[in-house]
């Protein structure tokens, strides 16, 4: 698993790399590397398909503009995400201002991670995902689903890697309570 | 084409502008450009101005001690400032704030003993006319590194505009503090304050300021 993540991120950097060299082919690679989860972790924000997808040709527009901030060898992933949370705030921003409200939608479907999925069926876990804050949402899917490590949800959310350790720990007491409190 | 290519008009707006770029260099390399202004803005100053007439009374920790200890200050304000314009690779909010307020507090401290061991000088002219003279001299020795900064900053994509802006602000006005604190012979600690504290607020409120405006403009959405 670990060489498996080493690997896609050295793939990312080498992709960042030719991109910034002006190869499309580059810029596909990344595309499609990071449509899903990026549109995983948008969903995060908007709770809403197609909003996300919408975000998500937001975000690589905005990444196409900044993509001479992106330093080689730095890893590829809190750059990217730490963009996409902020196109994704920016939007927020934008929708409390005019007062629009999004119809919500379930998560959709995700992977689990083992230490999530072992607590109940799917279906259970994806609801009780949907109804946690925010904050505690966006930390487990960065962290449990999409595989970063606390350093990077650090790096991406601007807080100390120590204090995303907590936070993950808080949303997955959150979901047992939750758990037990419907088993009750 | 596969289900996950990119969509055709997001494709055609990149094919569009896609030119090879360089990256930019590494935050640490861009402060060292803030750090060679702060040199020419310190020998200038030590050319132009005499140094301040009480320093015999002054013991060495106080005097240059301090000053040197305020630019590292200073100098790492800027260079956080830097590391907040790159994606991803911004201080923790608890560590700018860290960082901010004990530079703040550092220049006020610094006051403070300044005025113990050393006796008020009267100034000619009225504490006010004093004042504005030092602020001046706060603004010009602060400014060229303090646009340096905001232009390196703002090159970059600062997620936390504000932050990067207040950042820079406060390291430009402590590294002007740093030399002015060996040139300004008032050491009564309402001028140090009003006058000088004051300034290094100014900077860090402008600082906050611009990267809103900044922000606003940048992320500015199109209808």
């Amino acid at each position: 698993m670990a060489v498996d993540r080493h690997a896609e991120e050295q793939k990312l950097i080498a992709l960042m790399i030719d991109y910034q060299k002006g190869e499309m082919d580059a810029f596909d690679g990344l595309y499609e590397a990071l449509k899903r989860p990026l549109i995983r972790y948008l969903w995060t924000f908007v709770r809403n398909q197609t909003m996300a997808e919408d975000l998500l040709q937001e975000t690589f527009l905005q990444l196409h503009r900044a993509r001479q901030t992106y330093t080689p060898p730095r890893p590829v992933r809190p750059w990217i995400y730490a963009i996409t949370r902020h196109v994704a705030l920016m939007h927020l921003r934008s929708l409390r201002r005019r007062k629009e409200v999004l119809p919500d939608e379930n998560l959709p479907e995700v992977p689990v991670p083992p230490e999530v999925d072992q607590l109940a069926d799917r279906a259970t876990i994806q609801r009780l995902l949907g109804t946690l804050p925010r904050a505690a949402q966006e930390i487990l899917i960065l962290h449990h689903m999409l595989g970063l490590s606390f350093e990077e949800v650090g790096q991406i959310m601007g807080i100390a890697s120590g204090t995303a350790k907590v936070r993950a720990h808080r949303a997955l007491k959150m979901i047992r309570r939750r758990l037990a409190e419907e088993g009750e | 084409m596969s289900l996950e290519s990119a969509p055709k008009e997001l494709r055609q707006a990149i094919e569009r502008d896609l030119e090879p770029i360089r990256p930019l260099h590494p935050a640490w390399m861009r402060t060292l450009v803030a750090v060679a202004v702060i040199v020419v803005v310190l020998a200038f100053s030590l050319a132009t101005a005499s140094l301040r007439s009480d320093l015999a009374q002054i013991p060495m920790w106080l005097s240059w001690g301090c000053s040197v200890f305020q630019l590292a200050l200073a100098v790492i304000l800027i260079g956080m400032a830097l590391r907040e314009a790159i994606p991803g690779a911004g201080a923790p909010v608890g560590a700018v704030r860290t960082a901010a307020l004990t530079a703040l507090t550092m220049q006020i401290l610094v006051g403070v003993a300044t005025s113990i061991y050393s006796p008020a000088i009267p100034m000619p002219g009225s504490d006010f006319t004093a004042g504005v003279g030092c602020l001046k001299h706060e603004f010009f020795l602060a400014l060229p590194t303090f646009i340096v900064t905001l232009v390196l900053v703002f090159r970059a994509l600062p997620l936390r505009a504000p932050t990067a802006g207040l950042l820079g602000g406060a390291g430009a006005a402590i590294a002007s503090d740093a030399i002015l604190h060996m040139m300004c012979p008032m050491s009564d600690l309402l001028h140090v304050l009003v006058w000088h504290t004051g300034a290094v607020l100014c900077f860090m409120a402008v600082g906050w300021l611009i990267g809103i405006l900044w922000q606003q403009m940048h992320w500015r959405r199109t209808p």
